[in-house]
């Protein structure tokens, strides 16, 4: 035991006494272990503990997926779901929930807020508790029963000022009566991003819904029963069920995923292990660099290593004394790493916009906890192992004697040394074109991001949403004069200079969009669940004017177009091209829904841009556009055209609103560029940790080679002594030394140049304007990081030249 | 005191250096029997093979051919660890260059075997100081190697052949830095240690210290050309 303190505190001298070597590699060790610490808290809230409770998993989301049209995670019907809750016997507990945006109005001023109707069990199957009264009774899904409420702790808290007297008073939702009977503890807000739950019924007529999906189901495994087993069960359960009603579940299959896998979708999962991995690159480059010194420190050491082998230290015992070293190093590395990581957790937390924050799962748990810490430990103790390893290795005992002599002679290094260190070298150099590339095509990609919006001139737009409760507005044209009064309203407000409404504001609410399917008149049913699918706009005429949507072809919408006129539609370019290809769509007929459907054949009148919805979609999807005049909406919308900042026009806008309807709550009021930014956060947090990371490699990888080349210079003192002595020019001495490192620099990027490409296509599979040829990526930054390569092998060069040649003889 | 036991025996030792394709005979054919406790010393010029022939005997290298048996043992069939061990147990150097470790203190550079050994500290502590005592370097024990004279390093390298008692103690040009004052004190340092039962072996090209040997072995070109043995002079 006293011979491993003997160790550290021999190590310690020795860092203690290379203080800037020391430095550097405590410095580059705190960038590589910092990055993975940070990412690691990242990783583990998203993937580990995305969900606010225990247990998780020995729960399973029961979802349906259509592989055909990319879709992985979708909502299932009610008769499915009470279907597989009569015939599973892999579970306990089987509970489903729904989306449901509330109105609170009556008491206090009317309100959005996110609630869920859930099944009963749902807490109960969660293993959750209220703070305050009861979760629901089983017999409340019934219609009727179902008048109840249990508020989130943040509702509560904010509505209600924290009233402890709040069980049992009755509220206003939806113009319906509830009771307060429990309130929620404070963090819990599953499914995210719940305010409110009110229990889930199913009316006679849903009881017998197969194809209309939008259930969540969830259940918890009995004891004995592994995911897999249930998975293999439903998977029976659904077979049958395909083939009982085909057209239902054609192209859909089972999915069964734990909680964690459900609550974190596979976008973000994919960026999570993409950033993991990038980190896990620059903390190997770090310790590549880390290595290279080693190696130096070793060499230099040579003789000192002899004597220990000569009196009677074993290998272990030497390569024990190096290996305390570089984990000594790397430990001091970690806990300056810890501190960056603290910081880069902060960043990474306080950037992310609270409107966005309650969206994603973990989000709230992203800290520096325990397990990080354990996770740094592991890795700070095997960086200094990866790093110290190859060079005590290489330390053998085979040329102590000649190493104990006098001369001098044993000082030399053999070569297997030197092909290490270029090795180390030129896999630094691979790994950091990779990031390089990488963060160079995920920047291309948000800025081509960027571009698409720029056509909307999104500052000085303002969007709000609203949702008219369907009791009061039961009728079409109740609704139709309401938008039509609103719209002339806030048309005439001052610093408003149009208005418009539509069902999706593109890249609002993350993105998403329903999709229909529709059918062309005059076509032959398309293959069984092949039906073509489309986004249904209901639009304001001048929508398209306000949001710079150009017109290709025919007319836009009209305020004439109304109820008495033949009801007709606007199609997207992209419409047009592959359903129409060839012909001329205007004139020609389709109807929203299947070719059963009972809705009315809609005239095509006009051809308009592609609008691109969210950042997932690689393409725009086709687009049909109709006019609220003649299929008013409940849920819609508002998006207005303003003079300058949008938000001065907030107060005018919701007094204009409340003129035509005092009770109507407004929500998500923001400005268009906001909802923008918002909308791509996610992929502007992995563009800016990606360009970070990949400027870090790019300063390790140049370290490393400075390390190398000035160490070879070094060690070639005598050489070019000699060199110079019989007459080279300080220009041959310096090609001598840069030749030799551009080598290196160039066999690297030539290793890493195809690996680089593999990301690239990866990357332009999931990422819309990302292209696998990018000159920016391909040809800018290897030129960028040969570069950096070069002035890193150039100073050692030049000192190599400065050079007394006498002294460089006399050097040995 | 007088253990004829044969302690090193060794036939046909050859050692060839290959450096750039070249090779070099440093030792041909070298027919060696040392008994245990005896005093031996090795002379011959520069080049001859001396210290390349105590770097096998004192197992930091490997012969090219021929057998090397140590205590009836062959060498060559030993491990990498058993060599270590035997090093470390059985054998002390006193080297050419001093070959002090420039980083560790005079006491940590003496203290050097014990610490391979697994000696407690306590223990280590005693050893040392007797040590250095012994050379007259104990009070310096605070001291890096170059804050010293060479000579007083020559002094510290040989306490720290002596710390831990080896019954073999190698040593090459024990006398080669030191002035004959202290010259003479090194000496009678070896020859304590032989008193006591050590086997020594040393190379010196110094006459006079070579008398202090039972025996003399003469190189030329990596063959022993001549034994002479002295009388009288061991006690
Ligand atoms: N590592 C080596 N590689 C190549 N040749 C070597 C090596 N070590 C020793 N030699 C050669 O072997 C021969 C014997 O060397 P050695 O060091 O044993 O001589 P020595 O008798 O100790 O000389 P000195 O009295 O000068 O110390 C010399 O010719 C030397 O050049
Ligand atoms: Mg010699």
């Amino acid at each position: 035991m006293g011979t491993i303190g003997q160790d550290i505190r021999y190590g310690v001298r020795m860092l203690v006494k290379h203080r800037l070597t020391t430095l550097v590699c405590v410095a580059a060790l705190a960038l590589g272990i910092g990055v993975n610490a940070a990412m690691f808290s990242v990783a583990e809230a998203f993937l580990l503990h995305p969900v606010p409770f225990e247990n998780s998993d020995r729960i399973v989301a029961l979802v349906d997926s259509r592989p055909s049209q990319g879709i992985d995670t979708n909502s299932v019907s009610p008769v499915t779901y009470l279907e597989w809750k009569a015939q599973a016997h892999s579970f306990d507990k089987m509970g489903a929930y729904v989306w449901d945006t509330i109105n609170l109005t009556g008491d206090r001023e009317a309100e959005k807020a996110q609630a869920f109707a859930i099944s009963p069990n749902f807490f109960d199957l969660l293993g959750v508790h209220p703070l305050m009264g009861r979760t629901f009774l089983p017999e409340e899904d019934q219609v009727g029963k179902d008048q109840v409420i249990v508020l989130s702790y943040g509702l509560w808290e904010r509505r209600y000022a924290s009233d402890p007297l709040i069980l049992g008073k009755k509220i206003k939702v939806d113009g319906k009566t509830l009771e307060i009977v429990g309130v929620m503890r404070k963090g819990f807000d599953y499914p995210k991003p719940a305010e409110a739950w009110v229990p889930l019924s199913f009316n006679a007529k849903q009881r017998t819904i197969r194809d209309s999906r939008y259930l969540w189901v969830l259940a918890h495994l009995k004891p004995q029963v592994s995911v897999q087993q249930a998975t293999a069960e439903m998977r029976t359960i659904a077979v049958q069920q395909a083939e009982a009603y085909p057209d239902a579940y054609k192209g859909w299959t089972l999915r069964v995923l734990t909680i964690p896998n459900f609550a974190t979708d596979s976008l973000t999962r994919q960026f999570t292990f993409l950033l993991l991995g990038a980190v896990g690159f620059v903390l190997l480059i770090a310790c590549a660099d880390v290595a290279n010194v080693q190696f130096a420190r070793v060499t230099g050491r040579h003789k000192e290593l002899a004597v220990r082998t000569a009196m009677g230290a074993s290998r272990s015992r030497i390569i024990r004394q190096l290996l305390t070293e570089s984990v000594l190093l790397s430990l001091a590395g970690a806990v300056l790493g810890l501190l960056l990581a603290m910081w880069w957790v902060y960043l990474i937390v306080s950037h992310m916009p609270p409107e966005v924050a309650k969206f994603i799962a973990g989000w709230n748990t992203i800290r520096l906890d325990a397990n990080a810490f354990l996770f740094t430990l592991a890795i700070a103790i095997s960086s200094g192992i990866v790093s110290g390893i190859a060079p005590s290795w290489l330390h053998s005992e085979t040329n102590i004697s000649e190493t104990l002599k006098e001369s001098g002679r044993g000082a030399s290094t053999g070569p297997s040394r030197h092909r290490l260190r270029s090795v180390l070298v030129i896999a630094e150099i691979a790994l950091a074109l990779i990031l390089l590339v990488g963060a160079g095509l995920l920047v291309k990609g948000f800025r081509a991001l960027i571009v698409v919006h720029e056509n909307f001139r999104p500052a000085t737009v303002l969007t709000l949403n609203l949702d008219l409760p369907e009791m009061q507005y039961k009728e079409k044209p109740g609704r139709t004069a309401f938008y039509a009064q609103v719209l002339q309203r806030l048309a005439a407000l001052p610093h408003v200079q149009s208005a418009g409404l539509a069902t999706y504001v593109p890249y609002a609410g993350g993105g998403g969009t329903g999709v229909s399917p529709f059918t062309i008149e005059g076509r032959a049913p398309e293959e069984r669940g092949e039906t073509p699918s489309t986004i249904v706009e209901t639009i304001s005429p001048d929508y398209f004017r306000l949001m710079n949507i150009g017109l290709r072809g025919g007319r836009e919408l009209s305020d004439s177009d109304g109820d008495a006129t033949p009801p007709v539609a606007v199609i997207s370019q992209n419409v047009a091209k592959r359903y129409f290809s060839g012909g001329n769509p205007l004139g020609k007929k389709l109807k929203i829904g299947k070719a059963d459907a009972d809705s009315p054949w809609l005239t095509i009148v006009g051809i308009v841009d592609d609008v691109h919805y969210t950042w997932v979609d690689k393409q725009e999807y086709p687009t049909i556009y109709r006019s609220y005049r003649q299929a008013p909406p409940f849920y819609t919308s508002l998006v207005l055209r303003t003079n300058g900042d949008p938000l001065t026009s907030v107060s005018a806008v919701r007094s204009a609103v409340g003129e035509v309807d005092p009770d109507l709550p407004l929500f998500d009021v923001l400005p268009f560029d906001r909802v923008i930014t918002n909308s791509i956060v996610g992929i502007a947090y992995v563009a800016a940790m990606m360009t970070i990371l990949g400027l870090i490699a790019l300063v390790l990888a140049s370290v490393g080679i400075y390390g190398v080349m000035s160490y070879s210079v070094g060690e070639r003192t005598h050489e070019i002594g000699v060199r110079m002595a019989m007459g080279a020019t300080s220009n041959d001495v310096q090609r001598l030394i840069l030749r030799n490192g551009l080598f290196l620099t160039i066999v690297g990027m030539a290793i890493g140049l195809p690996m680089a490409l593999g990301i690239a296509y990866a990357l332009s599979s999931i990422l819309f304007g990302v292209r696998v040829a990018d000159p920016f990526a391909f040809v800018a930054l290897p030129l960028l990081l040969a570069a950096v390569a070069t002035v890193a092998c150039y100073l050692p060069a030049r000192r190599a030249v400065r050079m007394d040649p006498l002294t460089a003889l006399r050097y040995e | 005191m007088s253990d004829t036991a044969t302690l090193i025996k060794m036939e046909g030792v050859k050692k060839v250096f290959l450096t750039d394709e070249v090779e070099t005979h440093a030792l041909e054919e070298i027919h060696l029997e040392i008994k245990k406790g005896q005093y031996i010393s090795i002379a011959g010029p520069s080049g001859c093979g001396k210290s390349t022939l105590l770097s096998i005997l004192g197992l930091l290298d490997s012969p090219s051919d021929g057998t090397y048996m140590l205590n009836g043992q062959p060498v060559g069939k030993l491990t990498i660890s058993e060599r270590t061990r035997i090093r470390n147990r059985e054998i002390g150097f006193i080297f050419q260059a001093f070959n002090l470790i420039g980083d560790l203190t005079v006491y940590e550079n003496v203290e050097l075997p014990l610490t391979y050994r697994g000696t407690s500290s306590a223990e280590r502590k005693q050893k040392v100081q007797n040590a250095l005592e012994r050379v007259g370097m104990a009070h310096r024990l605070r001291h890096y190697p170059s804050q010293l004279s060479g000579g007083q390093q020559q002094r510290v390298a040989v306490a720290r052949a002596l710390v831990g008692d080896p019954l073999i103690l190698m040593a090459d040009e024990p006398t080669g830095n030191l002035d004959s004052k202290n010259g003479e004190a090194v000496m009678e340092l070896l020859r304590d240690l032989h008193r006591n039962g050590a086997t020594v072996c040393m190379v010196t090209h110094d006459q006079r210290y070579a008398n202090f040997a039972e025996r003399t072995i003469h190189l030329f070109d990596g063959r022993i050309v001549e034994e002479t043995k002295e009388a009288g002079v061991s006690v």
